[in-house]
């Protein structure tokens, strides 16, 4: 377990001299209520970036995305460009160009699809571009078309999830946030919904912070991961690294890169829990260190 | 007075008891200000204003506090707001009966002859005034930005505020809003209600009328409140008129059985939707 003064030694991001990273945390602590969930964590995401955050069920993977996105209070430094967010809502955060697609998708299920897309565009002014993004959705997710005047509540569990992406990138942000966005859908959909987020990166160069139980599919895309655990930084490095390296991949992620079905196996969670403790006392670190 | 609950319950799923109260108010507002040689259809615009503020500043300063933690807090802060207010009346402006002036003419001699019925113009004006008002609310929600915000936070608030919308600010505002509609209907119905003056008790049993309207037309549905509105007060008129053991005085009772029904055998109302849930 790391304390919070451990966390300053785990290095950020690589990054080239003069860039500013598009979101910063600095020892961010957040939880809810008296209970405090993350204890420091140092992150970053660049802009064109695809970080994703790994870790077991409880780890704190979905309130660290909620800190970020000003749903719960933080304490720490969050900085978009820079700059430090203080006291802000989650449609201000929106407005700096950081959406967050929630688990669960957050559907507004007595709208329509149409409506969902429109809600998702209240911070933009033009009206004329709004409907061309949103032809440009139902081009992207033609389900999403077929039923733009359904009852968003009626949609299937992969709808709703294309319809909460759609909806996260109709306000244009640069950074996207996804909580578990391959959670309880079918491992076709889910290859679909991440191609979909590499093609976002790749063309309109929008960063993406994904949280995942799915390692396999995330590491493909990302370029860099953060290993979160309880609360923690436990580890952080290149993609490439944790896909390429056996011991780090034993280490690590033992079952994550063989059970790529589904990710709330708790059985398993715990397997990789242990697999981090064991390492990590192996090494009588007790705190994070680089894999790079 | 329906369509006033109608509209906080679309954009926040919880009933304002005060609304009536809220109503009240306002028309003791425009009352008072009449006396004072303001004009009656000026005064009513004041009225509305002065609704208008009532809810946002009601929306703020009472009820956002404690939103989070419980929906139940929200109903009791409405009742405490519905005994506080009508205190506040009677400590501000007395507790004798007003009279009220009518906006609308109104003598026996005043009315359109259509098709051998007597319409008085003041029955004429009560339903041009709602049928303005419903087509200012249907535009308001499917057409404007504000309204669809309104809907969206109705469904899910935290989805609505992660996709931009300020939803502090539109709740203030569709209280605001259903506070104003309330008053119109105060100042508009006043004078056709029984006792025909501005009176402490008048708006409590409206205020059960307008909760058995709209949950027989459906909580969530504009459509629902004014057809549920004229459905209970022709079941009402009919039930007294021809049952007679009820006489005048169980009409109140009517409303809160219809409130009854509904609940056990429908609760969704005629034309509300059913929430439907899809995980």
């Amino acid at each position: 377990m790391s304390t919070p003064g451990s966390a300053a030694q785990i290095p950020l991001a690589p990054n080239g001299p003069g860039q500013v990273p598009l979101l910063e945390l600095r020892a961010l602590r957040a939880g809810y209520g008296a209970a405090n969930v993350l204890h420091g964590i140092d992150l970053s995401v660049d802009p064109d970036e695809v970080v994703v955050v790994l870790g077991a069920n409880g780890a704190g993977k979905t309130t660290l995305l909620r800190a970020i996105a000003s749903l719960i209070p933080h304490i720490g430094d969050i900085c978009v460009d820079g700059q430090v967010v203080a006291r802000s809502r989650p449609d201000d955060m929106l407005r700096r160009g950081v959406g967050l697609v929630p688990q669960g998708r957050g559907t507004l299920s007595e709208l329509s699809v149409r409506d969902n897309l429109r809600v998702g565009a209240v911070s933009r002014a033009s009206g004329r571009e709004v409907a061309a993004d949103i032809e440009r959705w139902y081009e992207v997710f033609p389900q999403l078309g077929k039923r733009r005047g359904q009852t968003a509540g009626t949609l299937s569990g992969g709808e709703q999830q294309m319809l909460a992406i759609a909806r996260a990138m109709m306000a244009r942000p640069r950074l996207l946030m996804c909580d578990e966005i391959s959670m309880g859908l079918a491992p076709l959909i889910v290859t679909e919904l991440f191609g979909v987020l590499r093609q976002l990166n790749k063309e309109s160069g929008t960063a993406l912070l994904l949280v995942e139980q799915n390692a396999e599919l995330a590491l493909d895309i990302a370029s860099r991961v953060y290993l979160l655990e309880v609360g923690s930084i436990a580890a952080s490095g290149d993609a490439a690294t944790f896909r390429s390296n056996d011991a780090i991949r034993r280490a690590y992620l033992g079952y994550l890169l063989r059970g790529t079905d589904h990710g709330g196996d708790f059985s398993r969670s715990f397997v990789l829990r242990d697999y981090i403790r064991i390492h990590l006392c192996a090494r009588g670190a007790g705190a994070g260190h680089r894999l790079s | 007075m329906a369509l006033a609950l109608v509209i906080v319950f679309r954009s926040s799923s919880t009933i304002n008891f005060a609304q009536g109260e809220f109503a009240l108010f306002c028309c003791f507002v425009a009352w008072w200000l009449n006396t004072k040689g303001v004009p009656m259809l000026a005064a009513l615009f004041v009225a509305m204003g002065v609704g208008f503020l009532m809810g946002v500043v009601v929306e703020r300063s009472l009820i956002r506090p404690v939103r989070r933690r419980s929906e139940n807090a929200v109903l009791i802060i409405g009742l405490g707001l519905f005994i506080a207010l009508n205190g506040a009346d009677g400590w501000i402006w007395g507790p004798a009966d007003k009279v009220f002036p009518q906006l609308l003419p109104h003598a026996t001699s005043d009315y359109l002859l259509v098709g051998g019925a007597r319409l008085q113009y003041d029955t004429i004006g009560i339903f041009l005034g709602l049928v303005l008002v419903v087509g200012l609310l249907n535009v308001l929600f499917n057409w404007t930005s504000l309204g669809l915000q309104m809907r969206a936070v109705a469904t899910n608030p935290e989805s609505s505020s992660l996709s931009g919308v300020n939803v502090g600010r539109v709740l203030a505002l569709s209280w605001g809003i259903s506070a104003a509609v309330g008053s119109f209907a105060g100042v508009l119905l006043v004078p056709v209600l029984p006792p025909n003056q501005l009176d402490l008790g008048q708006f409590f049993p409206i205020l059960i009328f307008a909760s058995a309207a709209a949950l027989f037309g459906g909580l969530d549905s504009i459509m629902g409140a004014v057809v549920g509105g004229l459905g209970i007060g022709i079941a009402e008129s009919l039930l007294s008129g021809y049952v007679t053991i009820l006489g005048g005085q169980l009409q109140l009772g009517v409303a809160l059985i219809i409130i009854v029904v509904v609940l056990l055998w429908k609760p969704t109302g005629l034309f509300g939707t059913r929430r439907i849930e899809r995980v």
